[in-house]
């Protein structure tokens, strides 16, 4: 019996959808640009959060050498940062191959570095230290060890940059829950109000299912699987314009004067799950306040 | 009209011999006990008190504005009233829940002048729709829709929408699906006020048809010419008062 109502309900809400096609296409596509909204503010922090993961996840160090140094002493500083305890030596960068790096990084604009007489680039020694904080280095203490043997002219680490920006990125987080959250708010606010209206433009409809006897849950039931729907086909074309977008216009590497900063990335599977459960419960939501108010008003 | 449902009504008894000698309690449809309804400071109806057998056929009249189409919601449980006690087949309407008023509802059929229709919806589905809310198997729907399509001369337009047909079609939709239920009672309210003579007479008819069958009719009309030509007990209302219950 249940089985048969349900399936009644949802023969309902399929024929309504179907008689009333514009009204269902416009609340679709009004959930989906909400849910766009909300879903470039997700894709954004989550890029966000990558980066600051990454950086605080391993340590980058480069060790950079006098010019003109002995080769024995090269090779002994060498053997010194291959034998650190979790560091994992990347190789070494002569001046030559880091010029010719920086050539290519800059890419068109790398005519600025024609005027140079002399290659003013160090060579160096490139080292990452995984997991720092699960081995507990202290990447300072590293740096000043190094510094002090003979040939090293300067050591610089990831976090060194990572620790001057860390009161913008906290900044970033907080402004990132603020919008957030109003986003959340201003998203329910709209699907509720796109599907209050049209329910409100089916009102004769109600009417005249409440006049031959309909039960409150025989006219609810359709109009909440009805906004269950629109949010889940809303969610997905939102997440569709999405990757749209991601495809059309991420360069995949995002560049600061043509140096590489961060490689974006899409929204992971769990988030995809997470915003298609947002459109349902907010559909369902939409619907459900929707038809309570109108339901009030009817009686 | 030569109509075969009409044709075959007419032809067999009524189950209430009749109506209007019987005046025993259970033989009552509609009883009404000092009604009052006001809207604000406005007063619809003062003081209402009305007896309706089962099976009986009435006209409410009055000028616009004297309480007729609220009467008729009153009767369906579409407004509460303010003062009184309605009583349906002995059901009382002030202590009734929710869901059992939808029941109730179910066994009472309505015909407006505007049809209220769905016009986005085949004539087979406005008129389907009260089975299907009834909860009748869809085979069982689409059997009695069928019949009362046949019956009320509709049979061939089953898949037009409403807005494809002529008032006097509308009107026939609107009667089916009042209909499809076997209703114990059948509320109109100015259900020819659109319609030309003619078509008039023949929803007339299919009314006078479906009293026969032992429906309790109730129809609210101002229309003088309907009045005129009828045998049947006529409820007058003027300003929210009852004046006189004629015939």
């Amino acid at each position: 019996m249940t089985l048969r109502l349900w399936a009644r309900y949802f023969k309902h809400a399929l024929t309504n959808i179907s008689t009333n096609r514009m009204i269902h296409a416009i609340s679709v596509g009004t959930i989906s640009i909400s849910m766009v909204l909300f879903g470039a503010f997700v894709l954004f922090f989550v890029n966000i959060n990558n980066l600051v993961m990454e950086w605080g996840r391993s340590t980058s160090m480069s060790v950079y050498l006098k010019d003109g140094i002995e080769k024995d002493t090269r090779q002994r500083i060498e053997s010194a940062l291959r034998n650190l305890p979790g560091a994992e030596f990347k190789g070494f960068i002569s001046k030559e191959k880091a010029m010719s790096d920086l050539m290519e990084t800059l890419g068109p604009q790398s005519g600025v570095l024609a005027g140079l007489t002399k290659n003013p680039l160090p060579a160096s020694f490139e080292i990452v230290f995984k997991d720092v904080q699960q081995l507990q280095l202290d990447p300072r203490k590293i740096k000043e060890e190094l510094e002090k043997m003979e040939g090293v002219d300067e050591v610089q680490y990831s976090e060194q940059w990572l620790e001057r920006f860390e009161a913008v990125i906290y900044m970033i987080k907080l402004v990132g829950l603020v919008v957030g959250g109003l986003l959340s708010v201003a998203v329910l606010f709209i699907i509720t109000n796109t599907i209050k209206l049209a329910i409100y433009s089916r009102r004769d409809e109600i009417e005249i299912y409440k006049l031959v006897g309909a039960t409150d849950w025989f006219v609810k039931a359709p109009f909440l699987i009805e906004g269950a729907m629109q949010g889940i086909i809303g969610a997905l074309f939102a997440l569709f314009i999405l990757y749209g977008m991601y495809w059309l216009f991420s360069f995949k590497t995002i560049r600061i004067s043509g140096l590489p900063l961060m490689e974006i990335v899409f929204l992971p599977n769990g988030h995809m799950i997470f915003m298609l459960t947002l459109g349902l419960v907010l559909g369902l939501m939409g619907s459900f306040v929707a038809i309570g108010r109108f339901f009030r008003f009817f009686d | 009209m030569a109509d075969p449902f009409i044709e075959r009504s007419l032809s067999q008894p009524s189950f209430f011999k009749d109506p209007k000698t019987t005046d025993n309690r259970r033989f009552i449809m509609i009883q009404l006990f000092r009604v009052s309804k006001t809207f604000g400071a406005n007063i619809a109806l003062k003081d209402i008190s009305l007896r309706i057998r089962k099976g009986e056929f009435v006209f409410v009249t009055g000028p616009s504005g004297a309480g007729k189409t609220t009467l008729l919601r009153l009767l369906f449980g579409g407004e509460q009233p303010t003062e009184g006690q309605i009583l349906i087949n002995g059901i009382n309407l002030n202590r009734i829940s929710r869901l059992n008023l939808d029941l109730l509802r179910r066994s009472i059929g309505f015909v407006f002048q505007d049809f209220k229709l769905l016009n986005r919806r085949s004539v087979f589905d406005n008129v389907a729709l009260a089975s299907v809310v009834a909860g009748d198997r869809s085979s069982v729907t689409k059997k009695k829709t069928h019949q009362i399509l046949r019956a009320v001369g509709l049979a061939s337009r089953e898949q037009a929408y409403p807005l494809q047909l002529s008032g006097g079609e509308q009107q026939r939709v609107a009667i089916a699906r009042a209909m499809i239920n076997n209703p114990l009672i059948l509320l109109a309210d100015e259900p020819t006020g659109n319609l030309d003579p003619e078509v008039t007479r023949d929803i007339m008819l299919l009314f006078r048809t479906i009293n026969l069958r032992g429906t309790t009719v109730l129809i609210a009309t101002h229309s003088r010419e309907l009045l005129d030509n009828t045998e049947q007990r006529i409820v007058v209302l003027h300003k929210g008062l009852l004046q006189e219950t004629g015939r």
